[in-house]
């Protein structure tokens, strides 16, 4: 009989509290889900009308579907332009601004010295400042020094912007970084140039990836500093606003879903890595 | 140690490839001049190879199809030139003031031409301050079809330095899903029935054009009294919340969506829309005319932009231009062309278009709309006043 | 390497300069001129002239103290409706999410590779007058016959949330992430219920995310102006917008630069109201980024 006991079930609830523990247990599961939904709603709008096959000019209610957006991604003078200079743009500000960005994470986390606060401060302020006060700040400044707007101008406003979440996404990695693994490098005779190379580099790598990807994500994202410093040059997000005034054509949801998907992409391989890498690691 | 830089070697070019990167490095670089400038202006009687030309969106004729401009390819096709066309002007405001600062200080903006509206103060300040080239009337022997009315504006008598693209009215537009028709300004300011659902542009020179002439004041010679009291008619319509946005192009999206019932608009728009349910009228009480024209900032080559004019200014060209074709599916402009003989050809190729009031206005409309008073609209104090009211 | 051995203490001032120059250069300089700006008289037409115009800042203050108080409202609602709607999501990911967690990061981020302007025109479909959404709520009666999403105030503050989420919900995830998970099973065996445990170890452990959280989206909100031109009324308009009309349209330079230094002197009152009422320490953690 005592295995029948021990075997039983625990005593028996009520309806209502099973029924509540059950609400208890799934509730947040619940709410994620449509946290999700609600997230990828204006999403899905964008994917499913750069399928859209207007009337006119406005793509504003789904008229028919259509794979002439996606062969004529640019049909819409301009729009090729703007993204190709989105682009290049992107590329650079990243590829610089990480650049920078390692010097002065190594410079914090390995050594001590006068102006560590100071620097601390003069990386955290620009990611506090206000985007329009960035733009517009430095549009007085290029304009007092006769500096004609375009390309360099949007660039040197990029980097100046990127350098901040460079410096953020290396350091944490560097933080959390075992010296032991240089010094047992320099102890079997390498420099300090090999030893960098060989060991630190590579083992940071993934956090100098990070970085030229939340740089490149960031920088051809941005609009209002962008808005203020471009000139005549159209870059993708300026391209988006003067269409937006008369009707964005479904194009501007191609390009958009384009660069979500390719990210998107881009972001999965990253994880996939990371996870072949831990699983390398600990096995 | 040979093959391997030391770490302070790499440490030390780093820095100096970093101060390349520096202020002094990148101005000494890039030496002050726009990546996609023209040049030096007009070179004498030879065409460039491009044409930079930047207009309003929707501004020129196209085929949906294949997502071309015909006219341009056309003039490619004839002159050897290309057309690098740009749709990057939205108001005149923005655009003027983006341009402003690089051409005060004698720097090339990277355009051949640029279209802007007479009912706003920028043709007039450009002439004046002689931010633009003159047309090179040799090439263009056309100019003798420019219409009569066009032929001597004020702020440039003998049109040494612009031609008109198209002209165009401000009126009302209103969704008849959504409303009887809205003619009259007081309505579209008071009816409740309207409320939140209306646009009024916010040039200023159209938005006070309808209103001051709704209070029967006269537009071409505007007092500050009559200033004021439209206004005031506007900032209670706004306080009250009547009006729902104040609006450039893009009140054509919303009015089509039905989120608005009815909206200050310009003649043109309406036709583009191709909705059946858009309507276009004057105000009961009359409306503006506006132009807008072609300029060539410095540093554009007048020869080439002129010679661009001229082959605008043929009739057929600008009849196709402004009415499209439909067996060809090209749509129009569908504004008022500048061009004596245009509506004769347009007969031709697309007559229900060339029989539309709004592209070819009768004499009775003509009679009903006038040009906004210029000095009006560079007075700073009602620019600020109504740039709190709009912006 | 001799060099460097010997000057040791020069490394770090080697390796901080380029990026400390360029920063200086090009965020320092020209806020720096913004301020001298701030405080001159004049036009693009007839050129500026320094006169120590104090005024600029007593004409912004006085003409736009609307635009600027509506501006951190709206800032300060979008910033709490963040916070509410992202922390469940960052608490479940964190607790719940075991091998999917970085996935389900991904997912919270991925919305936003989308162009920013993109995602709020997307809102504007959405929210149409005729629109799905509003129909359904017409039909709910919780919106009126003649009521409206767009245009309103409403838009503006669920723009401003939608675009600003990940700013809240990351830090958040990475504060409960970081959570010893034995303080709670010590707070349970201690006769704490769920809910207790959650109200007493949980929240105050994941603090320094919410106030992290906080600062990256309140912050650049209330400099925002694109979600109240594409999604708000005329009556909606925020302090961004006023400040970019007087630098793009109207070149009104002297005010719209004393017009920015009074949003972020606003911003910074605000920063502050709110570190005295959570306590320095976790500002200053948090800021230590």
């Amino acid at each position: 009989m005592s295995s029948v006991v021990s075997a039983a079930a625990p005593p028996r609830r009520s309806f209502w509290s099973a029924a509540w523990a059950f609400v208890r247990r799934h509730v947040l599961t619940a709410y994620s889900i449509l946290f999700f939904i609600y997230l990828l709603l204006p999403i899905g709008v964008v994917i499913v009308f750069s399928f859209n096959n207007p009337v006119g000019r406005f793509n504003y209610t789904w008229q028919g579907f259509t794979w002439n957006n996606w062969r004529y991604w640019d049909g819409v003078p301009g729009i090729r332009d703007s993204i190709v200079l989105s682009l290049e743009i992107a590329l650079i500000a990243s590829l610089v601004a990480t650049a920078l960005g390692v010097l002065i994470a190594l410079a914090l986390v390995r050594y001590g010295f006068r102006g560590r606060g100071t620097t601390n401060l003069l990386i955290f302020l620009p990611l506090s400042t206000p985007e329009i006060v960035l733009g517009a700040s430095l549009l007085t400044l290029f304009l007092n020094l006769n500096v004609a707007f375009g390309f360099w101008t949007i660039l040197i406003a990029h980097i100046m912007f990127c350098i901040s979440f460079a410096v953020v996404t290396v350091k944490a990695r560097l933080i959390g970084f075992d010296r032991h693994l240089e010094e047992a490098a320099m102890d079997l005779g390498a420099n300090e140039w090999t030893t960098f190379r060989k060991v630190t580099l590579p083992l940071i790598a993934p956090a100098i990836l990070a970085s030229l990807l939340l740089c490149f994500a960031i920088s051809i994202d941005d609009f209002v500093v962008t808005y203020f410093n471009a000139g005549s040059q159209v870059t993708f997000p300026l391209f988006v606003w003067g269409a937006a005034r008369v009707g964005t054509p479904p194009q501007v949801n191609v390009i958009g879903t384009a660069i979500f998907v390719i990210a998107l992409a881009a972001m999965l391989f990253s994880i996939l890595i990371q996870t072949r890498r831990g699983r390398s690691a600990t096995a | 140690m040979t093959q391997h830089l030391t770490r302070d070697q790499l440490l030390r070019r780093g820095v100096a490839g970093a101060s390349i990167l520096t202020i002094p490095g990148l101005l000494a670089a890039c030496g002050g001049t726009s990546k996609s400038s023209t040049g030096t202006g007009t070179t004498g009687h030879k065409l460039a190879s491009t044409l930079h030309f930047s207009n309003w969106p929707y501004y020129i004729d196209t085929n949906n199809k294949k997502h071309t401009h015909p006219s341009l390819d056309e003039f490619q096709k004839k002159f050897g030139v290309h057309v690098d066309y740009t749709e990057d002007i939205n108001d005149n405001g923005t655009f003027g003031a983006k341009i402003e600062p690089p051409l005060s200080r004698g720097q090339s903006i990277g355009r051949d031409i640029i279209v802007m509206t007479d009912n706003s103060k920028w043709p007039s300040l450009l002439v004046s301050k002689g931010w633009v080239e003159k047309l090179d009337k040799s090439a263009l022997p056309n100019i003798k079809n420019l219409e009569p009315t066009q032929q001597h504006p004020a702020w440039d008598p003998n049109r040494d330095y612009s031609l008109p693209w198209q002209s165009g009215m401000t009126g009302i537009a209103y969704n008849d899903k959504l409303t009887g028709p809205v003619t009259s300004v007081g309505d579209l300011l008071g009816n409740s029935k309207l409320k939140g659902k209306i646009t009024v542009l916010n040039e200023m020179g159209d938005a006070l054009a309808l209103v001051m002439l709704y209070n029967g004041d006269d537009i071409t010679k505007v007092t500050d009294k009559a200033f004021n009291k439209a206004m005031s008619m506007l900032q209670k319509a706004k306080d009250s919340g009547q009006i729902r946005q104040f609006t450039g192009n893009d009140y054509g999206p919303p009015l089509a969506r039905g989120d608005l019932s009815a909206a200050m608009s310009w003649s043109g728009d309406i036709p583009q829309l191709s909705n059946p349910h858009l309507h276009w009228n004057l105000a009961t009480t009359g409306g503006d005319i506006w132009t807008d024209n072609m300029l060539i900032p410095k540093g554009g080559d007048a020869y080439t932009a002129s010679v661009y004019m001229n082959y605008v200014y043929d009739p057929a060209v600008q009849a196709l231009m402004v009415a499209g074709d439909p067996k060809r599916n090209i749509t129009g402009i569908y504004y008022i062309p500048p061009v004596v003989g245009a509506k004769a050809e347009a007969l031709k190729v697309n007559p229900s278009v060339a029989n539309n009031p709004l592209i070819f206005p009768t004499k009775q409309m003509y009679a009903n709309v006038h040009i906004f008073d210029p000095a009006a609209l560079k007075n700073e104090k009602y620019l600020n006043e109504w740039n709190n009211l709009a912006f | 390497m001799g060099f460097l051995h010997r000057h040791k203490g020069l490394t770090p001032y080697l390796l901080l300069a380029p990026g400390v120059l360029w920063l200086g250069a090009f965020f320092l300089v020209p806020l720096g001129y913004l301020a001298y700006q701030s405080l001159q008289t004049g036009s693009l037409d007839v050129g500026y002239a320094f006169t120590w115009a104090w005024g600029n800042y007593w004409d912004a203050i006085n003409n736009y103290s609307s635009y600027f108080i509506r501006s951190l409202e709206y800032a300060g609602i979008a910033t709490l409706l963040t916070l509410l709607l992202s922390y469940p999501v960052a608490y479940w990911i964190a607790f719940r999410g075991g091998r999917w967690k970085n996935l389900f990061l991904l997912a919270i981020v991925a919305p936003f590779f989308v162009t920013y302007l993109i995602r709020t025109l997307a809102w504007e479909t959405i929210l149409a007058d005729h629109g799905f959404v509003a129909n359904t709520l017409r039909t709910l009666h919780l919106l009126g016959q003649n009521g409206r999403l767009l245009a309103t105030a409403l838009a503006v503050v669920c723009g401003i949330t939608y675009n600003f989420l990940p700013f809240m919900a990351l830090p958040l995830y990475v504060s409960l992430e970081q959570i010893d998970k034995r303080l709670i099973e010590a707070a349970q065996d201690l006769y704490a219920s769920h809910f207790n445990a959650f109200l007493r170890v949980t929240l105050p452990l994941s603090l320094p995310g919410v106030v992290a959280g906080t600062l990256l989206t309140f912050i650049p909100a209330a400099g925002d102006f694109i979600n109240a031109q594409l999604l708000g009324s005329p009556n909606n308009q925020m302090i961004g917008n006023v400040i970019q009309a007087k630098f793009i349209q109207v070149s009104d330079y002297p005010a719209a630069a004393a017009m920015s230094f009074v949003l972020m002197g606003g911003i910074l009152i605000a920063v502050l109201i709110y570190a005295r009422a959570v306590g320095t320490e976790q500002l200053t953690g948090s800021a230590a980024v």
